[in-house]
C-alpha cells in the first residue's frame, strides 16, 4: 500500500530485502538497516521516514524488532532507545462505531 | 576551523533544513542544529497540505513558487516526495464566504495562479462523494496538492550532506553570544560552543524561547492543533477540502489513500501541549463525515497533535533582527511545511545577498501587525 522510500542500494545483505519486519507497510530488514546506515538512530525517525509501526497493528510487530535492530547496529543499550509514543485509538476503529458511541453518551 | 560555520541552523524541521539546503548549494559551510530528531516539531505532525490560496503578494509568490520546487524534487532529489496536485478545495456554505474567496481569488489571479470560483454543482464534479447540502459554491485551485514531510526533510538533508554541511542531532542551543551587537557564536547543552557571524532561528514553535537566548522578543506563540489519519482505501483523488464553518475542519486523502485532517479548536489551545483528546476524534470523525458521508466506512488509524506557531496577524516573521547577523524564518502559522521550501529558499538568498527574490514586506520581521485575515 505505502510507497518504498529507497534512497540508494542497500550496503546490506541481499538476503535481507526479501525479509518483511513490518507487514502493515511491507517494509524489509535491508530498509530499516538501511536507515540506520544514513544515521537514523532515533525508533521515532525510522517511524516517521519508513512509516513502520503506523499501520494497523500500531507498532506491536515490528516495534521491538526494530529497536532491537538499533541497539546492535549503534551498540546502544535497548533499554537506553526512546520507545516510540503510542497514538490512541490503540485498535482501529471505524467512523461509524465512533459516532454510534456519541449517540449513546447523549441520550 | 572546525568549529567555525558561515552560518549556523537552530532548528531542524522543514525550515532549517530547506534554507540549510539553499544555503549549502550557495557554497555556504552550514552547520544544523537540532535538539531533538528531524521532523520532531510541527513540520512531522502536519497533514501534508500544500495550497497557494493566501491572501498577500508575499505568501502567495512564496507558496507558488513552493509548490514549484515541490514539483520538482522528484527529479532534484532523485527519489519520488509523494507530490501530487490534489487540489484545494475551499468550501463556501454563506454569502460572506463566496465574498471573502472572491476576493482572494481577484487578488491571486494576477500571480498566475489557477484559482476559479465553481458552483456547489462543479464542486460535486469535482468529489462526487461531497455532500453538498447548503454549499453554494468553492474556491478551487488544481495545481495545490500534498507531499509527504519526512521524505521532503530528507531530501533537503540529503543536500545539506552533499554539500559537506553538518547536522547535530541531540544538542539544543543554550546560549547565543553577541559581541557589540553582532552575533558571534552559539553555545550547546552538549558544551560545545560554535562560531559563525550568522545564526538562523529556524525553531518553530520554540522561537519566541530561541530568540530569547539573543535578548529578542518576537511575538509567537504556540497553539494545539490535533490531527487523525483512518486507514488507506482505494484512491480516489480527493482534494483537501476547507470548511471555515464553526463546526468545519480540513482534511484530504493522502496518495496512500489514507484520510489526514484535523480542524481549528474554538476557543484556541494555547501552549505545546501535543496531547490527543477523545473529544477531538469523535468531533473530527462527526465533521468529515458530514462533508463525506462514505467515511463512515473507514476506519481511524492514529490521532495525534501538532503546534501552530502563531503570530499577532497569521503571517509569518521572517528576515534579519536589531541583532546583526541574527535571522528569524519562523511563525508560520499552520503553513510552515507548505511554505517551507520557498522560504527556505529566499532565506538563503537574503543571508548570502542581503535580497528578496519577491517583495516580502508583508512577512518582514520588526513590521507593524495588522488584522489576521481569514486566508493570511
Amino acid at each position: 500500500m505505502m510507497p518504498k522510500h529507497k534512497n540508494k542500494k542497500s550496503k546490506t545483505d541481499s538476503r535481507n530485502e526479501n525479509i518483511i519486519v513490518c507487514r502493515c507497510q511491507d517494509i524489509t530488514l535491508a530498509e530499516i538497516e538501511d536507515a540506520i546506515d544514513q544515521g537514523m538512530t532515533h525508533p521515532e525517525e525510522i517511524k516517521r521516514f519508513l512509516h513502520v509501526g503506523m499501520g494497523p497493528c500500531q507498532g506491536r510487530t515490528c516495534g521491538r524488532l526494530i529497536a532491537r535492530l538499533i541497539a546492535k547496529k549503534t551498540g546502544k543499550p535497548i533499554h537506553e532507545l526512546r520507545q516510540t509514543k503510542p497514538r490512541p485509538p490503540l485498535i482501529s476503529v471505524p467512523i461509524k462505531s465512533i459516532l454510534q458511541e456519541k449517540d449513546e453518551e447523549s441520550v | 576551523m572546525k568549529n567555525l560555520f558561515d552560518v549556523i541552523i537552530i532548528g531542524g524541521g522543514i525550515i532549517g533544513t530547506s534554507t540549510g539546503h539553499y544555503l549549502s548549494q550557495k557554497g555556504q559551510r552550514v552547520l544544523l542544529l537540532e535538539k531533538d530528531f528531524l521532523t520532531a516539531g510541527s513540520t512531522g505532525r502536519c497533514i501534508t497540505g500544500v495550497r497557494q490560496q493566501f491572501s498577500t503578494s508575499s505568501t502567495i509568490q512564496t507558496a507558488m513558487e513552493s509548490a514549484r520546487l515541490f514539483r520538482s524534487m522528484k527529479e532534484e532529489f532523485g527519489f519520488d516526495v509523494e507530490w501530487k496536485s490534489s487540489g484545494y478545495l475551499f468550501l463556501a456554505h454563506s454569502d460572506e464566504m463566496v465574498s471573502v474567496f472572491k476576493k482572494n481569488i481577484a487578488i491571486q489571479k494576477p500571480f498566475g495562479l489557477d484559482v476559479n470560483f465553481l458552483t456547489a454543482e462543479e464542486c460535486k464534479k469535482i468529489v462526487p462523494l461531497l455532500n453538498i447540502d447548503g454549499l453554494i459554491g468553492g474556491a478551487w485551485c488544481a495545481s495545490d496538492g500534498q507531499a509527504n514531510p519526512f521524505l521532503v526533510v530528507r531530501g533537503f538533508v540529503q543536500g545539506i550532506k552533499k554539500n559537506r554541511g553538518e547536522i547535530r542531532i541531540g544538542e539544543e542551543v543554550v546560549g547565543i553570544e553577541i559581541h557589540k551587537g553582532h552575533v558571534h557564536s552559539v553555545t550547546t547543552s552538549a558544551g560545545n560552543t560554535y562560531l559563525s557571524s550568522k545564526v538562523l532561528n529556524a525553531a518553530g514553535p520554540w522561537a519566541k524561547e530561541v530568540a530569547g537566548l539573543a535578548g529578542i522578543h518576537i511575538p509567537i506563540e504556540p497553539e494545539r492543533h490535533e490531527a487523525l489519519v483512518t486507514e488507506g482505501v482505494e484512491y480516489m483523488g480527493i482534494p483537501m477540502l476547507v470548511d471555515y464553518r464553526a463546526d468545519g475542519g480540513y482534511f484530504v486523502q493522502r496518495v496512500t489513500g489514507q484520510f489526514i485532517g484535523c480542524f481549528t479548536p474554538e476557543p484556541n489551545v494555547p501552549g505545546r501541549n501535543v496531547d490527543s483528546t477523545f473529544k477531538f476524534l469523535v468531533e473530527m470523525s462527526r465533521r468529515m463525515v458530514k462533508l463525506v458521508p462514505a467515511l463512515k466506512n473507514v476506519a481511524v488509524l492514529r490521532q495525534w497533535a501538532g503546534s501552530y506557531s502563531m503570530t499577532p496577524d497569521g503571517i509569518p516573521i521572517i528576515g534579519e533582527t536589531e541583532v546583526k547577523g541574527f535571522y528569524c524564518c519562523a511563525g508560520m502559522c499552520g503553513h510552515g511545511f507548505m511554505l517551507g521550501p520557498a522560504m527556505g529558499k529566499f532565506m538563503a538568498q537574503y543571508i548570502t545577498e542581503n535580497t528578496w527574490p519577491v517583495p516580502m514586506d508583508e512577512c518582514l520581521y520588526g513590521r507593524t501587525y495588522g488584522e489576521k485575515e481569514m486566508m493570511a
